[in-house]
């Protein structure tokens, strides 16, 4: 891994066109500022992971599981 | 054109119906094309087909049809993905919903990672909800 010493208000650039900014400094955390093209994506990683998960997990659903899904969905509107 | 599905078989799409996702889904960033695909014995969920892998089919649904306040930043979504103010409008939201190891009452669905998708230029985004305001895992059935 690369680790590199900024200060506030410098920044770090990735490729051509990723610039990360540390914009603040504070307790223990820091505040960090990026500038990205729209196809690429940035996230908290925690956040991300949790999304990727549940898509994985997500995506062994079958469809008789979601028919059965659709049976208790009507009937509980039938019962409304 | 015939697509072929493992879970569906093989059914007749209209090409305009596929979409694409530029930044790809967490998880699967090689599956970069997608359709929306109704089935009636399953409404109102609907499926996620991945035009690229046969065997990946995601289970979606309106999220507005089990959570009546849902919100989504439509106006972050389109700056994030390049996207026109004109088309916010005419976004589709869908909420994916994980059934997997779980039994039909426990389902649930992903309030955190909504997917877009944009007819107009048919192009689709899973965006993330970082405020903290909705669980990826959101049962779609209320406990009775």
């Amino acid at each position: 891994m690369l680790v590199l010493t900024r200060k506030v208000d410098e920044k770090v650039r990735i490729g051509d066109n990723i610039v990360v900014t540390v914009v603040q400094l504070e307790k223990g955390s820091v505040k960090l500022g990026f500038e990205a093209p729209h196809h690429v994506a940035v996230h908290r990683n925690e956040v991300y992971e949790k999304i990727r998960n549940e898509n994985v997990r997500s995506a062994g659903g079958a469809p008789d599981d979601i028919e059965d899904a659709a049976r208790i969905w009507q009937q509980r509107k039938d019962g409304e | 054109m015939e697509l072929k599905t493992v879970q569906f078989g093989t059914i007749d799409v209209t090409d305009d119906r596929i979409v694409t996702m530029p930044a790809g889904m967490p998880g699967f960033p090689d599956q970069k094309h997608f359709i929306v695909l109704e089935l009636p014995r399953t409404r109102p969920f609907l499926w996620y087909q991945s035009v690229d892998d046969p065997g990946l089919a995601f289970s979606i649904i309106r999220p507005w049809l089990f959570v009546q306040d849902y919100s989504v930043d439509t106006s972050a979504v389109i700056n994030e993905m390049g996207w026109d103010k004109s088309e916010e409008s005419s976004l589709e939201v869908y909420v994916i919903v994980n059934a997997a190891g779980k039994s039909a009452e426990e389902i649930t669905a992903n309030l955190m990672g909504p997917l877009l998708i944009n007819p107009t230029r048919r192009q689709a985004a899973q965006f993330i909800i970082h405020n903290g305001s909705y669980s990826h895992e959101h049962p779609v059935f209320r406990r009775n």
